[in-house]
């Protein structure tokens, strides 16, 4: 099954929904190397989001991934406006939207922790380092806080070097 | 002749940074490998994301042909 996190980013985008990058994803951008198999994200939720989420993603066959029949996102319109959480898998891979970070709070303190970044594909926001690690830590599992120690020392340095992240 | 320090490195002994500080020190010594970190952070964050694009392609090329011939 693909994963293609910039494709389905760049769908996000054109969908006109906000969001901030979130997860491993953005472990990755900040500078630790991790695999990661999904697309995480922080969105505001209401009917008119999920719907932005949905014209995103309509064409490559979503699917409530963690429901045991793997409802198909198309016939489960009608709960669009009671969704908090969507997980999906899509014909480019998992896609997980979320309306709040454990440790930060919903989409508009997750808004006010994330960086605007430029890249060739288009500009994108991403959880701060500094949020990012606060996101990692009120978790408390394991490999989260494996993460923390690695991002703890890239922040380290980049303090160092006087660098913004 | 290459002298023990140089032989250690090339076993895989890494070498801390002269400028490593405490938490750089102590994911090194909690046993991660810190070379990792280093390249990447001499990385742009967007040839990070392309290059993790290209493990998970692989990885997932690598899955997918294990499932093919069996493999559990």
């Amino acid at each position: 099954m693909a994963q293609n996190d910039q494709a389905l980013l760049m769908r996000l985008k054109d969908s006109g929904l906000d969001f901030v990058v979130i997860g491993g994803l953005c472990v990755v951008y900040h500078g630790v190397p991790v695999a990661t198999f999904d697309l995480d994200i922080c969105c505001p939720f209401g009917d008119e989001n999920v719907r932005r989420i949905e014209s995103a993603v309509k064409d490559l066959n979503p699917v409530h991934r963690l429901t045991a029949n793997k409802l198909p996102m198309e016939q489960t319109r009608d709960s669009f406006k009671d969704l908090k959480n969507i997980y999906l898998q899509t014909d480019l891979g998992k896609l997980d939207c979320l309306s709040e970070v454990t440790g930060l709070g919903g989409y508009e303190q997750v808004l006010q922790q994330s960086i605007l970044h430029s890249m060739s594909f288009g500009q994108f926001r991403m959880l701060s380092l500094n949020a990012l690690i606060a996101a990692k830590i009120a978790t408390g599992r394991q490999k989260d806080l494996d993460a923390v120690r690695l991002l703890s020392a890239v922040k380290e340095k980049k303090e160092s070097q006087n660098e913004l992240f | 002749m290459i002298d023990a320090a140089t032989l250690a490195q090339m076993n895989g002994e890494y070498v801390m940074p002269p400028d490593a500080g405490p938490a750089w020190r102590a994911a090194a010594e909690y046993g991660f490998d810190m070379s990792l970190i280093e390249a990447s952070l001499k990385l742009t964050p967007e040839q990070r994301l392309a290059e993790h694009q290209q493990v998970i392609n692989f990885m997932i090329e690598l899955q997918e042909s294990g499932q093919a011939h069996g493999t559990k």
